[in-house]
């Protein structure tokens, strides 16, 4: 996409990030929690009155719309009610553990999905190929949410390798820097895990048909004649060109992967962005769930936009057309 | 076996005989279980015997004669849970599925008919959608309209549209290059002639191998909704009876797990195994033949 085609985009996300709460049918304020768990939350008049202040909404819709776009420039995109503290300091005090998981998970996806993918176009249709097939076929369907249960139940309760919930160890003191590595590792084992089972699969279909159309170009072939080994004509010379879809496929991804990271996050109480959205929707705290809306809608177009810019660096063939 | 199809003489027995030889074992296994799980929604009432939403004995009872599936935490039968889940889950995952597909293959032909601006316009919300985060736009809705199970198909449906609509338009482009419909303009043909005879059957194939999939990744995302909270509480899914499962404190260390949490589990695996296996099938059936015979 063009740089003005993410303008837009992001324009789209502005707009409905304004419009939703104010489209809402009934009062917004006096909608009560309906998850049976929930905190069940009834406004006072006095409470409404100032909610109603706080969004504006005795004001008309284009003054409303002025001061939500200039608060926005200027950083402001909110007053958590549930944390009493600005929404971004909410957001970013959780934001690390999320964009950590993702960006280990997408990484370890990729690299996972390219060489089994490799290996399945090598071996053609051998046994080794058919079996990788169709075990990743049948991965590449189960959601990341229900992977996470199920390893959360072998992994964390059954065999007590891992622990079973939080992102560390709450109220250890650390004999050193090293004791802190680790255990923050080990709690992100299981949902990196869920999260690289949930992408796997679509890679390494992608990386295989990719390999399979490279190897039957002629420098391939003329590798082959040169007598080069196997290993060093599929990891360097297959795998060079083979591998740019799969980058791309990554990118794309991301806003996929970001909803996998928010119900992953909700299965192991991973105290990232995906559990604290969940927090404020059980609290209903609007301006936090908007704010985070936010956040995963414009890391994603940043993080699409930033991949678009590199790609032409490595792809000159993009560059051209 | 190449038997001529007519050489039977029923039509059902033609039909079995056809689906037998359109899909791989894995494709047919998949369909029995997609009919069972649908028949067992449909007929909800009358292969259950406890009421879905009250108590009906002890709670936590192991798997037993009166409740095959065991109890969960107030006592309510877990088999009419998953039955009527499953009600819940097919509805949500066919009507996105046929909402998208319609809506979707409208701005396909639109987009690849007209060409031009309409057809920027499309492909340019297209590739908006394909960015926009799709779980967390959701939850905004969800949490601001209420978790209403219309809702959910509405957002749901909204980000769907985009697959059907790509697919339909590079096919109507193709088509549209065929000598036959250059023929069927210069006799006059207008654009609803050439719509009903020669661009729905020609998209059909691939927009139903489309809904198909769609209906699959719907369920699970309701699935994922309900499990984060967000569900419509009146009209319990599997996920929601995931949610309640894993939110009971210390659930692990009990062997409730073993029936509250494994059942709709499976529940949901299976039925999307099932659909994924049979999109597969038919995708494959498109890409050798062309067609779907």
């Amino acid at each position: 996409m063009k740089p003005a085609g993410y303008l837009i985009t992001l324009s789209v996300v502005l707009i409905l990030n304004f419009f939703i709460p104010r489209l809402m049918p009934g009062d917004p304020f006096t909608f009560l929690s309906s998850d049976p768990d929930g905190v069940t939350i009834v406004y006072t008049p006095e409470q409404i009155e100032k909610f109603k202040g706080y969004y504006g909404m005795d004001k008309p819709l284009t003054e409303q719309f002025i001061s939500y776009f200039s608060n926005l420039v200027s950083g402001d995109i909110g007053y958590s009610i549930y944390y009493n503290d600005d929404v971004i300091d909410v957001i970013a005090s959780r934001a690390l553990w999320t964009i950590s998981l993702i960006i280990i998970s997408l990484s370890l996806a990729g690299i996972a999905g390219i060489i089994t993918g490799a290996i399945s176009a090598w071996f053609r249709d051998h046994l080794i190929d058919r079996l990788l097939y169709s075990f990743m076929i049948l991965f590449s369907e189960i959601p990341a949410f229900i992977t996470a249960i199920i390893l959360l139940f072998a992994g964390g309760a059954w065999l007590g390798w891992f622990p079973l919930s939080g992102g560390a160890t709450p109220f250890r003191g650390y004999t050193s820097g090293w004791d802190k590595i680790s255990d923050i590792a080990m709690h992100a084992v299981l949902p990196v895990t869920a999260l690289v089972f949930a992408r796997l699969g679509e890679f390494y279909l992608l990386a295989r048909s990719s390999m399979i159309t490279v190897l039957s170009k002629d420098y391939i072939r003329t590798a082959k004649g040169k007598g080069l080994l196997k290993r060093r004509i599929i990891f360097i010379h297959a795998l060079k060109n083979a591998a740019p879809p799969v980058v791309t496929r990554i990118f794309i991804s991301l806003g996929t992967v970001f909803g996998g990271a928010i119900l992953v996050e909700n299965v192991f109480r991973y105290p990232g962005a995906g559990f604290l959205l969940r927090e404020a929707v059980l609290v209903r705290d609007y301006p936090l769930i908007q704010g985070l809306f936010l956040f995963v809608a414009v890391s994603v177009l940043i993080m699409n936009f930033t991949a678009d810019m590199l790609y032409g660096k490595f792809d000159p063939r993009v560059r051209v057309s | 076996m190449n038997l001529p199809a007519d050489k039977f003489k029923g039509k059902f027995q033609k039909t079995i005989y056809l689906t037998c030889n359109s899909f791989s074992v894995q494709g047919i296994g998949a369909i029995i279980v997609i009919v069972a799980v649908s028949t067992a929604a449909l007929l909800a009432g009358l292969i259950t015997v406890h009421p879905s939403n009250l108590p009906s004995g002890a709670p936590f009872t192991p798997p037993c004669v009166e409740h095959f599936l065991g109890t969960d935490d107030l006592g309510i039968d877990i088999w009419s849970q998953i039955v009527y889940g499953g009600r819940t889950s097919i509805y949500v995952g066919i009507g996105t599925a046929l909402l998208a597909g319609v809506a979707g293959a409208l701005a396909g032909i639109a987009a690849g008919y007209f060409g031009g601006h309409t057809e920027r316009l499309i492909m340019r919300l297209t590739d908006i959608m394909i960015i926009l985060p799709d779980l967390p736009l959701l939850i905004l809705v969800g949490a601001f309209f209420g978790p209403g199970i219309n809702n959910i198909i509405l957002v749901l449906a909204l980000f769907s549209w985009t697959h059907p609509a790509r697919i339909v338009r590079s096919k109507v482009i193709s088509i549209k290059e065929e000598n036959y419909i250059k023929a069927a303009v210069s006799f006059g043909a207008g654009f609803r002639h050439i719509l009903l005879r020669h661009f729905l059957p020609g998209v059909m194939p691939l927009l139903s191998v489309s809904v198909i999939r769609l209906t699959g990744r719907a369920i699970v995302a309701e699935a994922g909704l309900a499990f984060l909270g967000l569900g419509d509480p009146l009209s319990k899914s599997w996920g929601l009876i995931l949610n309640h499962a894993i939110n009971f404190r210390g659930i692990y260390f009990t062997p409730f797990w073993k029936w509250w949490l494994m059942t709709p589990l499976i529940a949901i695996t299976l039925l999307v195994f099932a659909i994924a296996l049979v999109a597969r099938d038919l995708e494959k059936k498109i890409n050798t033949k062309g067609v779907i015979s």
